[in-house]
């Protein structure tokens, strides 16, 4: 696991694909269970809206968002 | 080379009392196999794809029926900080394909046999690289340098 990723609420997790035409997955980061803001993060997955727990590897990346600070 | 430096997808977990259409679901979508099972932070289980199969699809088992009655428990773990080598044991002692990674008793990620093969393969290629291009092409013998 990646263990000093960092994400925060809002943000987008991509996992690349493995394989060739294999597409990349995204989910979005509802919590953070890590201390300050590290994985485990739990995620909510694109068109399902299904939820799990994520254990970012090597094949993921985070996509920060500017957040509101209102 | 520790365990985790091999370890090369991220790993999804579901907990225990969701379902197995969540399961297969999340399977679906993260584009992974196998889920790690966990009763809050501890791991109990794993299912994987072929269990949802077996275990539910053909048993006729509800949609809503939960995951932790078709995973696999108790799980093969290895410590992240561990020597791979140990993983190699571990896939050969057990007769699994894939293993679940912990620190400090947490799981991390999980670990394949499919994964390794390919590194190996990667390995063995470039190995062989060499070997193969002067079988191939043989080399001339470098002149003998003169004496004077």
């Amino acid at each position: 696991m990646q263990a000093d990723m960092h994400a925060s609420v809002g943000d987008r997790i991509v996992v690349h694909g493995h394989r060739v035409g294999e597409p990349d997955r995204d989910c979005e980061v509802l919590e953070a269970r890590g201390a300050d803001g590290r994985a485990p993060f739990l995620v909510r997955w694109g068109e399902s809206g299904h939820e799990s727990l994520f254990f970012p590897g090597p094949d993921a990346t985070v996509k920060h968002y500017e957040h509101a600070s209102h | 080379m520790r365990t985790i430096d091999g370890v090369r997808r991220s790993g999804v977990g579901i907990s225990a009392d969701r379902s197995v259409h969540d399961a297969a679901a999340i399977m679906e979508q993260s584009g992974v196999g196998a889920l790690a099972v966990l009763d809050g932070d501890l791991l109990v289980g794993v299912v994987t794809d072929r269990d949802l199969v077996r275990r539910a699809l053909a048993k006729r088992m509800e949609n809503d029926a939960r995951v932790d009655a078709v995973m696999s428990s108790p799980v093969v773990t290895i410590d992240a900080e561990a020597d791979l080598h140990a993983a190699f044991a571990l896939f050969r002692t057990h007769s699994v394909r894939r293993l679940a990674v912990v620190r400090e008793e947490q799981f991390v990620g999980m670990i394949t046999v499919d994964d390794l093969l390919v590194d190996l393969a990667a390995d063995l290629a470039d190995l062989a690289r060499p070997v193969t291009a002067e079988v191939l092409f043989a080399h001339r013998d470098s002149p003998v340098p003169a004496i004077a």
